[in-house]
């Protein structure tokens, strides 16, 4: 038998963790300071930045849904790559302006800009909730993906499916045990540098394997999209879009990219940049990297044209596509040399770690700045590093027991509500940025109003039974639920502020909380 | 944060409605898609729905990267 692929996964392991403990020595600062754990002391310089932020594109969750739902679904999901410039177009304005207010006030979050900014707890309070809650989710499905990897790395060895389930269980917690303690140790400077090695070895295997498959496969794409016709689903389209989708395509690329700079991570990632043009310049050159996201996308369809992978996802027929998240790691394994399917699965997995040590630092952070702090104002420096510290080990093991105690599909219709709720925060953080025009209590009502109806649509769409769907049928055709939620949260924003901003002129002008 | 004299402040103003050009382009070229929901012609064997749309990620990086450049050129944050 021969074990080069586990070698290879083991050895490049070990690396993985050795990098993520000494990176605490990297430009190093006083390490008892929250700035210094939660931010790498805010000296990240435009390559780090870079990485830190495409870490995020590029996750063990990504990697695998994304084909997966290419391949059962079809081309709707190549809006992934209209996604990709979208966020950064966005991001580009809007986090430049939060990068420069954060320096000048001492922000940390996006939340303290809120607190700052509208001087109301409850509002805050909100946001941080609606932010922590939208990222275990996230954390779960890379764990979830991490599975996928695990799954396909031992089939051979292990024959017996008890025994497999109970290994893959306990490399996933040996591994994230590794994680939450370089993550205690090193902060955001772990995940930085991490996030290098990642990407160096996601980035070359996706190029690898694009180029490879397609040479080892009869007809090349051509063949795999005619293959894909025929033994896809019967409901899906591979090679164009259908155009009763118009619609709900650029509803969902639009919309995703104004909620991806709205998870905490990802302003994390931001504000641990050294300077502005770090931030404009690593977020400019981000839609380069996201190519690498297209050829993902189109994994899910030259796995038809492999008889080997489709028998390791159990493939039988078009109305039963076995498991799709299998898709990338079945691809790889069933083409590629041993030494390099260890290699890849590697990148996937530690694509799965690195973001969730930065989605957990960014809730520890949340729940420190902007709960625990709201109760217990006496907080020292010192004492706030420490809980934030001891908040991000508690958050990785809590979305760990979260995919041991629900079933994936469950983790994936939670991350799709995820996205419905996180995209409510965005009028008092990107709209509030910009304008003095709204009122404190018009975005609590407008976040109730968006959340309310986000989960409603979102339940009739699946019949209220467990999220499936993220489009409903409105007069413009199909639509990302999110949009239809927002555009009411905004117009609830808007008439509130209109009416408190006329009748604010009375001398009852209410006393500002502290 | 814009320039101290009226000339830098005109300059700013020229480069930021550049900038906001250069970042509208992609969403338009994205938004209309009649314009590439096809398949031929091909390329490699893959259809113009998928290597149009990748094509324009590449343009928005060089197009952004551009912006991006401009921006940092005007001595906003010193």
């Amino acid at each position: 038998m021969n074990y080069d692929s586990l070698i290879v996964f083991i050895v490049l392991f070990v690396v993985f963790a050795i990098v993520g403990f000494l990176s605490s020595r990297f430009r190093r600062g006083n390490g008892t300071k929250l700035n210094e754990w939660s931010l790498a002391g805010r000296k990240l310089g435009a390559y780090l930045a870079w990485f830190l932020v495409g870490g995020d594109l590029y996750t063990a969750y990504t990697f695998i849904a994304v084909p997966s739902a290419e391949y059962a679904k079809g081309s709707i999901y190549m809006f992934a790559t209209p996604y990709v410039m979208a966020t950064f177009a966005v991001a580009l304005i809007t986090m430049t302006t939060l990068w420069k207010m954060s320096r000048k006030n001492n922000y940390f979050t996006g939340v303290d800009f809120v607190k700052d900014k509208y001087k109301s707890t409850t509002l805050a309070i909100l946001i941080a909730l609606t932010g922590i809650v939208a990222e275990l989710p996230y954390i779960a499905l890379q764990i979830v993906g991490m599975k996928a990897v695990l799954q396909v790395l031992f089939a051979p060895f292990l024959h017996v499916t008890a025994t497999a389930t109970a290994v893959d269980d306990i490399a996933l917690i040996v591994s994230f045990a590794v994680l939450a303690a370089f993550t205690f140790w090193s902060g955001l400077r772990g995940a930085a540098l991490t996030a290098v090695m990642k990407d160096g070895i996601i980035l070359s295997s996706v190029i690898v394997v694009v180029i490879a498959v397609p040479l080892t496969i009869s007809g090349g794409f051509h063949h795999a999209f005619q293959l894909a016709t025929t033994m896809g689903s019967a409901k899906a389209v591979y090679p164009t879009l259908s155009p009763k989708l118009t619609n709900a395509y650029i509803s969902l690329f639009v919309l995703s990219a104004l909620a991806l700079y709205l998870y905490p991570h990802a302003i994390n990632g931001v504000l641990g940049s050294k300077n502005v043009k770090a931030v404009r310049f690593s977020t400019a050159m981000l839609p380069i990297y996201g190519l690498g996201l297209f050829l993902l996308t189109i994994f899910g369809v030259l796995v038809f044209a492999v008889p080997a992978a489709l028998h390791t996802i159990g493939y039988v027929s078009p109305a039963n596509l076995g498991n799709g998240s299998l898709v990338v790691p079945a691809l790889i394994a069933a083409t590629m040399p041993q030494w390099f399917v260890g290699y890849a699965f590697l990148g996937i997995f530690i694509g799965g770690l690195v973001p969730a040590a930065i989605m957990a630092i960014s809730q520890a952070n949340l729940l420190t700045r902007n709960i625990i702090a709201e109760f217990r104002k006496d907080l020292t420096e010192k004492t706030e590093a420490n809980i934030a510290r001891w908040a991000s080990v508690g958050f990785i093991f809590l979305a760990l027991a979260f995919v041991f105690l629900i079933p994936p599909t469950y983790a994936i219709s939670l991350q799709l509500l995820g996205g419905i709720l996180i995209t409510q925060t965005l009028p008092p953080i990107f709209v509030g940025m910009y304008t003095k025009f709204l009122d404190k209590n018009a975005l609590i009502a407008g976040w109730i109003a968006g959340i309310g109806t986000g989960v409603y649509f979102v339940e009739a769409a699946n019949n209220f039974g467990s999220p499936t769907n993220s489009l409903m049928s409105t007069p413009f055709g199909l639509l990302y639920v999110a949009a239809v939620a927002l555009f009411i949260n905004l117009v609830v924003v808007f008439i509130w502020s209109l009416a408190a901003n006329t009748f604010k002129r009375s001398p009852s002008e209410e006393p500002q909380k502290a | 944060m814009v320039g101290n004299a009226g000339e830098n402040s005109k300059k700013a103003t020229r480069i930021y409605i550049a900038v906001a050009i250069l970042l509208i382009i992609p969403f338009i070229a994205y938004v209309l898609l009649p314009t590439y929901d096809r398949i031929s012609p091909k390329v490699a064997g893959i259809s113009f729905f998928y290597w149009y749309q990748t094509l324009w990620l590449a343009i928005s990086g060089v197009l952004f990267g551009i912006a991006a450049y401009m921006l940092n050129r005007l001595k906003e944050e010193s």
